[in-house]
């Protein structure tokens, strides 16, 4: 094959990706918009052990070839990851598009880094020296930086299943129903217990990155759900205040005003 | 250094090309199939759409190297199948072909709608056919027609 490589295992991927400079290939939905020249594909979309998604006590692990119609026709993925899922493009890219694409494209409009997020996801990366699982907030670093090294791969995302059962926010504002890459996006998990705040996750589309305020979510924890609802506004201005939007298809006051408005209707509805 | 083997409309063949070309550039200029469309080179249109193992895949984000061992339906191969009869005489019907630019991806999005669950609803079709944009705007007269497909092509999907 002239330019290109096509493994068959993941093992002899990584061996080639050691080897030399290579351009990782899945679905080829962004590779091939972007279409680099001069440096030859990895094709990974028929190695068989990153089509899978399988469960273990802990994780659902979607392999990274997973498509997101793959995803939607399972039974393993969560809900929350399913409609985010569901809102990508459209059939024609939903059939080609992967989990380790969207991930490793470095996007920061990526839909299912986004659900991600929310559920605590992890990523499982490969090299022939080994693996590394780390956090999605440690693997995405800024827009179009990722903490993909040089000789890597990625293999697995992980979702821990402890994320499923809990209530979810989501909403996703596009310029069109279809074919709508997220303008701004909220997602987000929480879990209460007699009224009380026990546990949430927030995460935006629309700042030009993904971000978890962690220390904003730690002071809710231990609130009563009446008193958040109430000062849902309050709220929402501590994560806004931590969060830097800039201009792009649209205005940073859009989203600015758009995210603020979606994270005190999430707050208000816990 | 081994080509890229792969079948087109039931036919096996072998690419001796880059790797990393657009299956959509050679299937027009290579391969002849001109049924294939180029309208925006970015998946947001759907006017180059194929089937790959029977799955619809915009043909501009394929490139050719992900196609070895693979199975490419074009417009040039649906046409000689009843399916396709059907869903022709549904489009002449209801006139539902004006500029006929997007008609092919239609056709094969369609064709992917109906193989999956051959009796639609309106909101399914509409799903199904949401990749593919008609500068024409003439959506509805589609959406009818394949509806009107799946009626009288019952028993084929």
């Amino acid at each position: 094959m002239v330019n290109g490589y096509k493994p068959t295992s993941l093992q002899e991927a990584l061996t080639i990706r050691a080897r030399e400079q290579v351009i990782p290939y899945a679905g080829g939905t962004d590779v091939m918009v972007k279409k680099p020249e001069g440096v030859p594909f990895l094709f990974l979309n028929d190695i068989d052990e990153i089509k899978k998604i399988t469960e273990d006590g802990e994780y659902i692990r979607i392999g990274a070839a997973v498509t997101f119609t793959q995803a939607l026709d399972s039974d393993l993925v969560p809900p929350l990851m399913k409609e985010a899922v569901s809102r990508i493009a459209a059939p024609a890219i939903r059939n080609a598009g992967t989990f380790g694409g969207n991930l490793g494209n470095g996007s920061d409009k990526a839909d299912s880094v986004l659900a991600g997020f929310a559920l605590d996801a992890r990523v499982r990366l490969v090299s022939e020296k080994g693996e590394r699982i780390i956090p999605f907030d440690d693997f995405c670093v800024r827009r179009g930086v990722t903490n993909l090294g040089d000789n890597e791969l990625i293999a697995e995302i992980l979702l821990p299943k402890a994320t499923f059962d809990l209530p979810y926010y989501y909403k996703k504002i596009g310029g069109r129903n279809a074919l709508a890459i997220s303008r701004v996006a909220i997602a987000g998990t929480y879990k209460a217990e007699d009224g009380v705040l026990k546990g949430i996750s927030v995460t935006v589309i629309g700042e030009g990155a993904f971000n978890r305020y962690r220390d904003v979510e730690a002071e809710l924890i231990g609130k009563s759900l009446d008193e958040i609802r109430a000062n849902a506004d309050e709220y929402a201005k501590k994560f806004i205040g931590k969060m830097t939007f800039t201009r792009g298809r649209v205005s940073a006051e859009y989203r600015q005003t758009v995210v603020t408005n979606l994270i005190t209707d999430y707050l208000a509805t816990l | 250094m081994n080509g890229i083997t792969f079948t087109l409309n039931g036919k096996t063949t072998c690419y001796d090309g880059s790797a990393t070309d657009r299956l959509l550039d050679v299937l027009r200029d290579t391969y002849d199939m001109k049924s294939v469309k180029c309208g925006c080179k970015e998946g947001e249109c759907g006017a180059c759409a194929v089937l790959i193992d029977g799955v619809l895949v915009n043909s501009c984000c394929v490139a050719m190297g992900a196609l070895d061992g693979h199975e490419i339906v074009t417009v040039e191969g649906y046409r000689g199948t009843a399916r396709f009869e059907v869903l022709s005489e549904a489009f002449a019907e209801l006139s539902a072909v004006q500029c006929g630019f997007c008609i092919p991806g239609m056709l094969l999005a369609a064709e992917s709608v109906l193989s999956k669950n051959p009796h639609p609803t309106e909101k399914q079709v509409r799903e199904g056919l949401s990749g593919n944009i008609c500068r024409c705007t003439g959506y509805n007269a589609i959406v009818n027609a394949v509806l009107n497909a799946a009626k009288e092509g019952d028993g084929l999907w």
